[in-house]
Formats: C-alpha cells, sequence, structure tokens
C-alpha cells in the first residue's frame, strides 16, 4: 500500500468546526466566562429580547425576571413577557439555534441583533448544568400555550428537544423562559439589579419586576403609557457599505436594471446623485445588476463613496426622547431626591459609516446623591445598559476628558469628575461600534465621540446653571433671613435694653438688600415642586424708583394653548417660548407678583422659567439675569444649537460694599486651630 | 403658685434690679445695645468693631513676657448673615446672663449651648459657636467667662507629688490635701475654679514641675516613683490644656517660684500644646497675661530626639505638614530654634509619641531619657 501523503494525512483531520463549538470553547466572547457575569448576561439577552418583541408586536411591555438558588452553585432565572409569543415550529429555532434571528438583516435600531444572545444562554446552560431549557410560548390565535424543553446541540447548532407540551395559560400571549445555570448572584455595580433599573430608566414604557432569590420584589413601574414609534426599516446607506455587502446585494437584487438598484436598493441617493455615481463609474445605468464583475462591483462603490448623498433618514432610530428620559430618570432615581434634572439633551441625527446615530444625554444633580464619589455613569447604546468595560468604552473617555472644573465639579485630570452627578449617555444607532461581540462598550470613533461630547457639555452646562442660579438663591435667602427675622428681632432686644420704642426699620432693610428681588415659588404645598401655576414677585429693596421690564423664556410646551399671566404680557411668542410685560415703576419697597397659570395638565418647577429683567443693572438685581443686549437677536437657550461654545457667565460676584474692612465672622477663628481647650 | 412667665423683653421697670456687680461686669453690653439703636433708628446697618483673634493680630508683651491681642480689628455686621445671627445673639447672651444674676445661678458652657434652644432663629448650630461668642464677650468687656457666670465642663486634669494645698471644698470647709500621700492613683483632680479663694499652697518638697501631654506617660512616671525620686510635681495636660490647667501651671510658676518644663509627643500639634502654656494661646489672647507661663520650657519630644534616640516614628500626614507650615508663619514660632525644630521635623517627615520611648524599656524614660534633658536643660 502507498504510503500517504502528509497532505493526505492532514487533510483527514481537516473538518468545519461548528459554530457551536467554536462558541463552547469561547465563552468570553458571549458573556458567559465567569458564574456572575453569565447570571447577568442570561438576565440581559432574555429581556433585551422581550422588550424587542413587545415592541415589534406593540405591547407594553411587562417583563418579569425571576432568580432563585436551586444549589449553591445553581441557579434558576425566569424570565417571562407579555410579548406577542413565538409560534410552537420556530421555538426551537428561537432558543435553540445560534445566529437564528430576524433583526441581524434588518436595518433599523434594536437590542439584539445577532440572534446569538439567548441561544447562547441555552447553550451555556445546558454546559453546566445538563438542565434543558424550559419555554413556554402563546400566542394570541392558540387556544393553549406549546412547551418546548430543549438543549443546543453544538455539534448542529440546532435544538434537541427533549420534551413538547401544551399548557393552559392564563395569559392571552407572552413567552416564558426557565434556565437552570451555573451562576452567583450579586449586587452592586455589574449586577443584574443595575442592569434592569437601567433598562427601567431607558424604557420607561416598560413595567419591570425583579424578584431576587432572597425574596426580596422591586417593581419600577411604567412612567409613560406610550410606546416609542417603531423604528423604520430602511435601505442600507451608501456610505456605509462594504464590498462584499454591496455584492451580495447586486446579486440578490430583484432590480433589473443598475438605474433601479440605485433608486430602490438603496437609501439617501437623490435622482441627480444618481446619475452622478453613473457617471463617475463610466456606467449607463441599464447594465444587469445581478451580473456584475468584480471590477465593476469595486467601481461602483469607489462611485457610491465619492458622491455626496442626504444623510441617511433618522427613521430608523427609536431615541427615547428628552421628555421621556427625564421621566425615566425620575422614576427610578425619585427617591433620592435630587434638586436638579437638567433638561435632556437630544442630539439631531448623524451618521456614522453610513449608519445614522443619535446620542442623547440626561443629567441628575444633588439629593441624597454622594457628593465625595465620582459621578455615577450610567451607559446606554439602543436602550440596553452597559455594565462592564467602563473604562474602555468611548462614553467614559470622553466623559473624562473633559474639563469639569468649569461646570463646578472636582475632578482629577483625564479621571471621571466627582460630585452628586448621575449622567445618562444614551447612542442609538442601526449599527453601533462596540469594542467586542460582548457588547459592552461603545467603540472610539470620532463623530461618535464628538456628538457624545456636545451632549455632554450642553447638560454641564445647564448644571453649571443650575449651580450658580443656587449660590445666588442662597445669597437671596440669607439677606431674606436677615431682613425678615434676625433685624426685626434683634431691634426688638436693642430698643428693650435702651427702654425705646422700635424704630422703623424701612430704611435699613433697603440697605442691607440694596437689590431688586425677584421670588419664584410654585402654588403647591412645596414652592419649589412643579406645580399648576408660579408666581413671579419682584420687590424694589433699592431707594430709588425702579423702572422695570420683565421677559421670560418658558419651556416650549409651556406657553401653547392654555397658557395664561397675570398681569397680562404684552407678547406671547409660542415659537420662542417667550413672554414679556409691559413696563412698571416700582417706588422703593414697592412690589409686584406676576402670576403664571400653565396650559391644563402641565405642571412646572419654578426654577423651568428662565427670568431676565431690564431697567435694574446686574449689582442690583437678585434671582434673575439682567437682560442680554442681544435678546432681540438670539434665540432662547433651550433652542439654541449653536451656544456650544459659549462660556457660561460665571457666578456673579456678591457686591463688594464693605471689602474695605476686615469680617470679623469670618476670620480664621472660625477655622480649626487646634490651639485651645 | 403658677411658673415665672419669662418675658420677652424684659423691660427694666418691671424685673428686679440686677446685683450691681453684675450691671458693672455687663455695662459694655448695654452700651452696645446703645450704638445698636442707634444705628438702627438712623437707618445704617447694624455694626460692631472687634479685637480680632487671629496668628496675624497677637503681639508679644515684653512687660508680661506673653502674647496679647494686637490692634486689628474686625467688623461684626448685621450685613451678612453670620454678623447678623451674632449680634442677636449677643442680646439674648446678655439676657440669660442677666436672668442668671438675679437667680444666683450658674451655668456651663454646654448649657448655655442648649439654653440656645429657645432663642428662636439665633440658637447656635454648634457649641463651637456658642464658646466663640463667650469669648467674644470676654473680649468686648473685658472680662472672664466666670464674671458671667458660665463654667467650663469640669476638665479634671490631674496633678502628682508633694505638693501640699488647701481646697476650699462645695461645703465651704477648708481641706488640706497632700498631692501624693492624700490622693490615689489618678491623682489631685483640677477643679474648673483654681484661683485663690478656692486654692492656695501651703507646703511643698518640689524642684520643678513636668507638664505632661498624654495619661499614659504620667502613670509610667509615677509607678516608676519618678515624682519622689527627681522631685518632680506631675502635671497632666490632657491633650490641649484647659484654662484651668494653664491658669493652675502658671500659679505654681509665680507663687511657688518652680520652674515647668512641658514634656509632649513629638507632632506639630505638641509644639502647639507648647506655645498655649509657655505663650498664649490665640483664641485666648485677650487673657494671655493670665493664663500663659512665660518661663515654661519645653522638653521633648524634639524633632533631633526623634533621630537621637532613635524612636520609633510615623511619617508625617499631610495635616501635620499643613499644620507645621502653619507655624512657620506662627508669630509665637518666630525664633531660631522653633524654625529650625519645625523645619528639622518637616526634613525628617517623621512624628513619635512619647510612649515610643518603651521601645528601651518602661524603665528608660525615667532613667535615661528624662534625666539627660533635664540636665541638659540645666533644671537637674
Amino acid at each position: 500500500m502507498p504510503p500517504k501523503s502528509i497532505a493526505e494525512e492532514l487533510a483527514s483531520k481537516q473538518k468545519a468546526i461548528s459554530i457551536g463549538e467554536f462558541f463552547e470553547r469561547n465563552r468570553q466572547i458571549l458573556g458567559f466566562d465567569n458564574p456572575s457575569r453569565a447570571l447577568l448576561t442570561a438576565v440581559k439577552e432574555a429581556v433585551d429580547n422581550s422588550i424587542d418583541s413587545c415592541e415589534e408586536a406593540r405591547i407594553l411591555p411587562e417583563v418579569l425576571v425571576e432568580i432563585s438558588k436551586v444549589t449553591e452553585e445553581r441557579l434558576k432565572v425566569v424570565v417571562e413577557d407579555n410579548g406577542p409569543g413565538i409560534v410552537r415550529k420556530q421555538i426551537a429555532n428561537v432558543f435553540g439555534r445560534l445566529l437564528y434571528g430576524s433583526r441581524f438583516h434588518s436595518n433599523r435600531q434594536a437590542r439584539g441583533q445577532q440572534g446569538i444572545g439567548i441561544s447562547a444562554a441555552v447553550l451555556y446552560a445546558g454546559l453546566t448544568t445538563a438542565t434543558p431549557a424550559h419555554i413556554v410560548s402563546k400566542i394570541e390565535e392558540d387556544p393553549a400555550a406549546n412547551v418546548v424543553d430543549l438543549f443546543l446541540d453544538t455539534q448542529k447548532n440546532l435544538a434537541r428537544v427533549v420534551k413538547e407540551d401544551v399548557l393552559a395559560w392564563d395569559r392571552p400571549h407572552g413567552t416564558r423562559i426557565e434556565l437552570v445555570l451555573k451562576a452567583r448572584y450579586q449586587r452592586g455595580r455589574q449586577s443584574p439589579f443595575e442592569y434592569l433599573k437601567g433598562t427601567a430608566i431607558v424604557n420607561p414604557h416598560a413595567r419591570l419586576v425583579f424578584v431576587e432569590p432572597d425574596g426580596t420584589r422591586t417593581t419600577w413601574e411604567r412612567a409613560t403609557p406610550d410606546l416609542p414609534a417603531l423604528a423604520k426599516e430602511i435601505p442600507p446607506h451608501p456610505h456605509g457599505l462594504e464590498l462584499g455587502e454591496l455584492d451580495q446585494m447586486l446579486r440578490r437584487s430583484s432590480s433589473k436594471t443598475l438605474q433601479l438598484f440605485l433608486s430602490t436598493d438603496l437609501s439617501g441617493i437623490s435622482r441627480r446623485g444618481i446619475s452622478d455615481v453613473l457617471q463617475k463609474g463610466e456606467f449607463t445605468g441599464r447594465e444587469n445588476p445581478s451580473a456584475f464583475s468584480p471590477e465593476r462591483v469595486e467601481r461602483l462603490l469607489a462611485a457610491l463613496k465619492d458622491t455626496p448623498m442626504a444623510t441617511p433618514s433618522a427613521e430608523c432610530l427609536s431615541p427615547i426622547g428628552p421628555m421621556l428620559i427625564k421621566r425615566g430618570l425620575k422614576n427610578v432615581l425619585g427617591s433620592l431626591r435630587p434638586e436638579f434634572y437638567s433638561p435632556p439633551v437630544s442630539r439631531p441625527p448623524k451618521v456614522h459609516a453610513g449608519c445614522p446615530f443619535i446620542v442623547e444625554v440626561g443629567l441628575v444633580y444633588g439629593g441624597d446623591l454622594p457628593s465625595d464619589q465620582p459621578v455615577q455613569l450610567l451607559r446606554f447604546a439602543n436602550r440596553v445598559p452597559l455594565l462592564f468595560q467602563q473604562g474602555a468604552c468611548a462614553i467614559t473617555q470622553t466623559v473624562a476628558d473633559m474639563d469639569w472644573h468649569r461646570y463646578g465639579l472636582e475632578q482629577k485630570s483625564g479621571a471621571i469628575p466627582v460630585g452628586p452627578v448621575v449622567l445618562l449617555v444614551h447612542v442609538a444607532s442601526t449599527k453601533v461600534p462596540f469594542t467586542s461581540e460582548a457588547k459592552e462598550a461603545v467603540a472610539h470613533t470620532d463623530d461618535i465621540t464628538r456628538e457624545i461630547e456636545l451632549a455632554v457639555q450642553t447638560a454641564a452646562r445647564n448644571m453649571k446653571l443650575h449651580l450658580s442660579r443656587r449660590t445666588r438663591r442662597d445669597q437671596a435667602m440669607e439677606k431674606f433671613t436677615i431682613i425678615q427675622k434676625i433685624l426685626p428681632r434683634m431691634a426688638q432686644k436693642a430698643s428693650g435694653i435702651v427702654d425705646k420704642p422700635v424704630p422703623d426699620l424701612t430704611r435699613v432693610i433697603t440697605r442691607i438688600m440694596d437689590v431688586v428681588a425677584v421670588e419664584a415659588k410654585g402654588s403647591g404645598e412645596d414652592p419649589a415642586k412643579p406645580s399648576p401655576r408660579t408666581s413671579l414677585t419682584l420687590t424694589n429693596y433699592t431707594s430709588r424708583i425702579r423702572p422695570i421690564e420683565l421677559f421670560l423664556e418658558l419651556p416650549l410646551e409651556s406657553v401653547k394653548e392654555g397658557f395664561s399671566a397675570e398681569p397680562a404680557p404684552e407678547t406671547v411668542s409660542q415659537e420662542l417660548g417667550r413672554v414679556t410685560f409691559p413696563l412698571q415703576k416700582l417706588t422703593p419697597n414697592a412690589k409686584v407678583t406676576y402670576t403664571l397659570t400653565w396650559p391644563k395638565g402641565e405642571e412646572m418647577e419654578a426654577e423651568d422659567v428662565d427670568i431676565f429683567v431690564a431697567g435694574v443693572d446686574e449689582a442690583h438685581l437678585l434671582g434673575a439675569d439682567p437682560l442680554p443686549g442681544d435678546w432681540d437677536v438670539r434665540l432662547p437657550a433651550a433652542l439654541v444649537e449653536a451656544a456650544e461654545n459659549a462660556e457660561i457667565a460665571a457666578a456673579r460676584p456678591t457686591p463688594a460694599e464693605g471689602d474695605e474692612e476686615v469680617d470679623y465672622d469670618a476670620t480664621e477663628k472660625k477655622e480649626s486651630f487646634a490651639d485651645e481647650e | 403658685m403658677p411658673p415665672k412667665r419669662k418675658s420677652p423683653l424684659p423691660t427694666k421697670s418691671k424685673v428686679p434690679a440686677l446685683p450691681t456687680s453684675d450691671r458693672a461686669i455687663l455695662q459694655p453690653t448695654l452700651d452696645l445695645a446703645q450704638q445698636i439703636y442707634d444705628q438702627l433708628y438712623k437707618g445704617d446697618i447694624p455694626r460692631m468693631k472687634l479685637p480680632l483673634r487671629t496668628k496675624q493680630n497677637i503681639q508679644f508683651s515684653s512687660r508680661e513676657g506673653v502674647w496679647r491681642l494686637g490692634n486689628q480689628s474686625g467688623i461684626r455686621s448685621a450685613r451678612k448673615l453670620d454678623g447678623a445671627l451674632m449680634l442677636l445673639r449677643t442680646f439674648w447672651l446678655v439676657d440669660f446672663i442677666e436672668e442668671m444674676a438675679r437667680d444666683g445661678k450658674h451655668s456651663t458652657l454646654r448649657e448655655l449651648y442648649y439654653i440656645s434652644e429657645q432663642w428662636e432663629e439665633a440658637k447656635f448650630h454648634s457649641e463651637n459657636e456658642s464658646n466663640l461668642l463667650v469669648e467674644d464677650l470676654e473680649v468686648l468687656c473685658e472680662r472672664m467667662r466666670e464674671d458671667f457666670r458660665l463654667r467650663p465642663e469640669e476638665n479634671g486634669a490631674s496633678v502628682i507629688g508633694d505638693l501640699t494645698l488647701t481646697e476650699v471644698n462645695r461645703k465651704g470647709q477648708k481641706k488640706k490635701i497632700n498631692c501624693r500621700d492624700d490622693v490615689g492613683d489618678g491623682g489631685y483632680q483640677l477643679p474648673a475654679n483654681v484661683e485663690k479663694e478656692k486654692i492656695t499652697f501651703s507646703s511643698h518638697g518640689a524642684k520643678f514641675v513636668l507638664a505632661i501631654e498624654c495619661g499614659g506617660m504620667v502613670d509610667r512616671l509615677a509607678e516608676n516613683g519618678f515624682d519622689e525620686d527627681q522631685n518632680a510635681l506631675l502635671v497632666h495636660l490632657k491633650g490641649q490644656p484647659a484654662r484651668s490647667t494653664r491658669r493652675f501651671l502658671k500659679r505654681l510658676n509665680e507663687e511657688l517660684k518652680l520652674p515647668v518644663v512641658v514634656f509632649t509627643d513629638g507632632d506639630p500639634w505638641s509644639f502647639r500644646i507648647f506655645a498655649s502654656v509657655a505663650y498664649g494661646a490665640i483664641k485666648t489672647a485677650h487673657i494671655s497675661h493670665y493664663l500663659a507661663t512665660p518661663g515654661a520650657e519645653f522638653l521633648g519630644v524634639t524633632a533631633s530626639d526623634i533621630e537621637n534616640y532613635k524612636l520609633p516614628s510615623d511619617t508625617l500626614s499631610d495635616r501635620d505638614i499643613q499644620a507645621l507650615k502653619a507655624e512657620l508663619t506662627d508669630p509665637r514660632f518666630n525664633t531660631e530654634e522653633w524654625k529650625s525644630e519645625i523645619e528639622l521635623m518637616l526634613q525628617n517627615g517623621k512624628k513619635a509619641e512619647q510612649q515610643s520611648l518603651a521601645k528601651y524599656g518602661l524603665n528608660y524614660v525615667t532613667e535615661t531619657y528624662l534625666p539627660e534633658k533635664l540636665t541638659e536643660m540645666g533644671v537637674l
């Protein structure tokens, strides 16, 4: 027998590696590399699927997550949703096959994409505990639910169904999956709890219930009854195409001519663009796309890339939107009683590598948040919390690279700033560039980083503005305390000692205040909380008659039908959210109160009102800003996109009067100079 | 009998007259009331002038050999909340003192802090605030807080050694006590009042006074019989010494002509303990002439002791370094000796406790360290 050649011998050993086997050996790629992380990944994949399927079916998601202990090393994970359910013959494919899914080929924003996640969890469960995944799913049309127990066969990448049954289920539709896996339960930064909390913030339309192994039950109620608009599927944008992708598209296209292909199979090309592409690539437009040579494909791609095109439509995206970001944050963080919610920032859509993306940012300040800890950064991609790889993430790097001192936070250079702040950053895209397949960190790309930076800067400026307003408000409060409480008592005591009647204090009060003060208050029990009416009281605590004009900038949604003000405004601009009032003459110690009534159902915080006063210089104005000189030509801050690099006016210094003398009560005896008993 | 209703606004005509001595003591506060009233009447913002009790405003008095308040002053004004509150509190405090005077009562500083609960918006936010206001009143009236019927908590600093003194006890009886033979292991406890009407010195067999920072070291010296062997009077400072401890040291020094030697840990805070004993503390600079012992000398632990005796040491913390740097701008430490001492400590970056001498055994401090140091200083 002739000896086998080495090549032949090797050939006998060469065989395809199944996808399942590959992932079995490379668990870390999918996020199953250790027991606590495996648990989080399993929960995350199941919940992402649940919410995605609910949204597609236009159902308000209700998801129950229950984790219980089986043995010391094994946990049972149950995720149940009220989604549309899965038809019987697809259950095995959805849960028992890697790379099987409906969203991979669709060009729109979704949580899951590759169809790996949940089947990888089934695979992991089977590998670590030899227990099949138990799936119950019911579609509305069927009278009963289907029950399937299955393993994932790694060699064939197919489900191995071990049991099939039907079950009477008391809900109209939904899916329940139970997995037993080797896992460890923990709370803390990278835990199912944090993941669900984050999910609740960015999915305020979902109701989430979480039961922990010790029986603790947490419910995140829904903060809005409105489902997010369903992202539309759009054809790929030419600027994001790769050679192979274009080649495939051409081959599969049902378009008979290149001209037709360009106008229907791709998005963003105008008629003018099509003729440009044809001209640049030296095509006639009548070529049959399915018979393109590699050389032609390359020529076409070059021509496409070389032609300027409209940015891809953002209809394929589903941003959370400023109002819901605020509601989501309030819903989940409300118990910390933050003193300030920055107006959330939703940037206009931009494009990275042919894929549209949107960056959104929310910021919460103060309350019970710890002021000596780094800012809590909540990172999200396509409404999914990112819990791992914080350091490697473009979001983290962008935040750390900013100079936070100018916004009033402490920061070691290049580190996350320190302060009582929760910062939410959401990147939504049809294709978020991640650093790895486990989708834990957004990769650094100039386009996205720039947008994150702009959005965070806007939120940070709002925070800074709030802080300087707070400082001014505190100074105002201090003066009011002096004139309303301390001074009258002091006069009473001094007069009592010298046995004379209490003198009139008006002049002293005017001297101490020496400002026109604007006090904004809500009409509710707590004047600082949102309320249906807001009152602004202007008091002239100066010794001169002051001609005063009041100008307001209000949130746009508040100046619609139903808004009114008393005394009547001179002008109301619904487009700009601006209200102006006629001139008033305020004699010393006189006051005037303006009452703003918000449209029915709207509640505003006194702080939502930006107050400007003409007729009083900055040094003699308290609780408002002097009317800027460019008021007429400038857009309101809420509408200003271009204000990005504007410097925040530094907090106004206190009046310099009395500076030449030493303030006795501010001298160093107040410091702890440990020099006495 | 219905409880005596305290009018919030006692007018002179309705309440019994203040004892004459108390009236005289509080006269400056009546002048202050008149001043504030006049300012209010004229429409001016109420304000008063007070000498600053800061390290920039202490001056060496060569006549008394101690550091006293300088001429700089600051303005307490109702323009600011802190100033307005302190002005108002001054009147509340005067009310309270007058009430005590009429009732023949006294209160502790801590009770004063709690009394202020009745002062509405003017109540103290911390005991530090109330203590500062009492000191302000001392400065304003040029009196001591005891004159205002206010006394500190019993501090209980102790004395061990051959000193016989006569104390007038609570029952008004004179009691002769020898601070070595008539007391337990804890020694003789100093009362808050150490003035002549309370304590007189009868006799003693001491050659010098050793003022010691830590209780553990006092116990060590007592157990080793250091007081008897070396004829030393041991006084426990208990960290920053209370006024009564400092006053007692001054009386021992002035009346019995005993040299006072201060023995502390070797760290920046101990330097300040010594300064308040020998030079006068900043916060009580207005009464330094009454509390400070100009002749007191610093024994150690010095920065060079840490090196010379190879004592176990700790690294200076950031706060320690800050304190040392502050001392370099403190006029009381503005001598060649202190500057080099502070700079040496900064340079070595080390501090040590007095009890670290136990590295060489329990007897080392009494048999070697103290005799060596005291001989060097010329005390032994």
